[in-house]
């Protein structure tokens, strides 16, 4: 009987979650303190023409600090990218420009600027404020077999997003993202998005990306390789100074 | 031993991490009067090299200037320097080239190096020349120090005698008084405050141009006696961002005094300013606007020349110089230019940054001349660029774009990297 009552308490908390709760679960579920990888990004235009980014990314803090290294296409070998997201003052991002010889900083503020032309922009790689976002749960689907909770997420003035609303399809089992949908600031759906994750370490760890800009009829494919996590990296690699040296093998 | 050491060196060089880019890129120019060849050397391939081996890292880079006519392929090996990461910072020794400031290709505050006039409508560090140096760069929270130490002085290179070159210059080498010896030093303060990067910096060296100080008696009569002047440079930099828009400004104050001995010395001290300024947004399609003021002010000059007749002759008469007459021999290379211009940019990317269309305009706003431009680089194969580009300069009579009217070009270029 005990079981039961139990049963029937588990399944009405479920069921009662509000869309502000399952993005609260989603942001409290353990993330690995650092990730590192290698990353090639595939971007195919409307004729289907290729064109591809290599690059090596190392992170902490959620993704809040993040230092990447360009290592292709060649004439782009050697640039690289610092980003650390604050909570009181404006992010910082700075570009190691090998032929100037200068760490440039650059404006964090044009959050829908495309990251490298890729279907990616800053806002998509930055990391969520849960207080920034309105949420309201939808009914829940199946995408590929995987059991999901469907958010609709609104961006409140704080957040200054690019966008004016996401769908957003998260597996009930591992709280992932499998899929999402972007809306522009008229209403209309911009970006398709989907994931693939790995268990690594009790971690859903991201494999892959696949965008797809339904305006410009453009995708990109972004595979992440030699993932690693917890690897302790060192906070003073996201210093300046590191953006010079590309990472060792 | 000996044996000892070359097996470990051995041993550093194998457990080591190298590494190596560069690039191909014939480029041809073409004056835009009748296409006819503009014969300049150009920098055809280049090569960096680099060594890691735990904290640190030894880099090269080197390249081989080559003209179409007239001239053989020359090597030069631009930078050799190691550099030591400890936890704190970094150290760098050995010839290398440094950059200082926050405005993009005008810098009043980055003194560090020589400028190679051959290359100087290049951008960035390919129109600079490395110097011996030492640097120490710390880094504390968001603090960073930097200094800078140059062994020996070194001056610019200027293109004497190249009929093709804009602004003809003969070597004055009879005339030039070699600068005394010492060290050159530079330190720079950068920090964040609020939304913003502050640097302050000062550099005392040497002038990079030489510039009349004085007279000599030989046997002949007087000889303009040149040379390259002491020089104390101050300068504060900031980056800092209003709304969508980014600004980034420098200015330099500069104080310059003559040390060297001459029969008649005509030049004693003199101050000056020099700025750049910019705004830069980028449009919702990926458009990225520019527009850098950019200038000098003369606020004291000190010394003698020699008056004019009424026939515009010079006598023999010394007078004070007036401040027009000052030739700053430091600084950023357009303020010899302009005491006040303009420069506007627009810039964009498209298939997928396979081609970047970019206008540039230089306006001076003191005198009636401009340079007008405009390019495009097409990558049809990865690591593949096409680059066509025009240039063209306007001015009225007396001003120095008239003198470089019959040097606006096309230049095209192809580009394989490695």
């Amino acid at each position: 009987m005990k079981k039961f009552i139990f049963g029937i308490i588990s399944i009405s908390f479920v069921l009662g979650q509000t869309g502000y709760e399952i993005a609260k679960m989603v942001d409290e579920k353990p993330t690995p303190k650092d990730l590192s990888n290698k990353t090639k990004m595939v971007l195919t235009n409307s004729k289907g023409k290729s064109r591809t980014n290599a690059m090596v990314s190392k992170s902490t803090d959620g993704n809040k600090k993040q230092i990447i290294w360009f290592i292709e296409p060649k004439d782009d070998k050697g640039v690289a990218f610092l980003k650390i997201e604050h909570d009181d003052k404006d992010d910082e991002m700075r570009m190691w420009l090998p032929a100037f010889k200068k760490v440039r900083r650059i404006s964090s503020k044009k959050k829908g600027d495309s990251f490298m032309g890729s279907d990616l922009s800053y806002e998509d790689l930055s990391s969520r404020e849960l207080d920034e976002n309105k949420y309201n749960r939808l009914d829940d689907e199946h995408v590929d077999e995987v059991d999901c909770y469907v958010l609709e997420i609104i961006p409140k003035p704080e957040a200054k997003s690019t966008y004016t609303k996401h769908i957003s399809w998260i597996a009930k089992d591992g709280l992932y993202g499998v899929k999402e949908e972007s809306y522009d600031k008229r209403g209309e759906l911009k970006k398709k998005k989907s994931f693939t994750y790995q268990k690594l370490k009790n971690y859903y760890v991201i494999k892959k990306v696949f965008v797809e800009d339904v305006q410009k009829k453009h995708t990109t494919e972004v595979t992440f390789s030699d993932v690693q996590v917890d690897t302790g990296i060192d906070e003073n690699l996201f210093q300046e100074k590191n953006l010079k040296r590309l990472p060792h093998n | 031993m000996k044996r000892l050491t070359f097996s470990f060196l051995l041993i550093s060089l194998v457990s080591g991490q190298w590494n190596y880019s560069g690039s191909f890129q014939p480029i041809t120019m073409h004056r835009t009067s009748d296409l006819s060849n503009i014969s300049l050397p150009f920098r055809i391939a280049e090569l960096e090299v680099g060594f890691s081996k735990g904290d640190f890292d030894f880099k090269t880079s080197s390249v081989v200037e080559y003209r179409w006519t007239g001239g053989n392929a020359e090597f030069d090996l631009r930078e050799a320097y190691l550099i030591w990461y400890p936890s704190w910072g970094e150290v760098k020794l050995g010839k290398q080239i440094h950059a200082w400031g926050a405005v993009d290709g005008n810098n009043p505050t980055d003194n560090l190096n020589p400028y190679d006039y051959y290359y100087m409508f290049l951008a960035g560090a390919d129109r600079k020349i490395g110097t011996l140096s030492g640097s120490v760069k710390y880094y504390w929270n968001d603090w960073q120090f930097e200094a800078v130490v140059i062994s020996e002085h070194e001056p610019n290179r200027y293109p004497f005698g190249e009929d093709d070159f804009p602004v003809a210059m003969d070597d004055p080498a009879d005339m030039l008084i070699a600068a005394k010896k010492g060290n050159e030093f530079g330190v720079r303060l950068q920090t964040i405050i609020g939304n913003s990067d502050i640097s302050l910096s000062y550099f005392s060296g040497r002038d990079r141009g030489f510039t009349l100080v004085g007279y000599n008696y030989y046997i002949d009569g007087a000889t303009p006696a040149l040379t390259y002047r002491k020089t104390d440079v101050i300068g504060i930099d900031i980056v800092t961002f209003f709304g969508d828009l980014t600004g980034r400004t420098e200015v330099s104050y500069y104080n310059t005094n003559n040390d060297q001995t001459t029969d008649i010395e005509t030049f004693n001290d003199a101050a000056y300013v020099q700025f750049a300024s910019q705004l830069e947004y980028t449009t919702a399609n990926d458009i990225t606007l520019m527009i850098q003021l950019i200038g000098n002010d003369v606020l004291e000059a000190n010394g003698l020349t020699y008056s004019y007749d009424e026939y515009g002759n010079p006598t023999t008469e010394l007078v004070a110089m007036n401040e027009d007459e000052l030739k700053q021999g430091m600084g950023t290379p357009f303020a010899m230019f302009t005491d006040l211009g303009m420069f506007l940019s627009a810039t964009g990317n498209y298939l997928d940054n396979a081609l970047e269309i970019r206008i540039n305009t230089f306006l001076d706003l003191e005198d009636s001349q401009k340079m007008l431009g405009g390019g495009l680089t097409y990558s049809p194969v990865e690591n593949w660029k096409i680059d066509c580009s025009i240039s063209k300069f306007l001015g009225k009579e007396g001003t120095h774009f008239k003198d470089m009217e019959d040097f606006s070009h096309i230049q095209i270029g192809l580009k394989y990297s490695f």
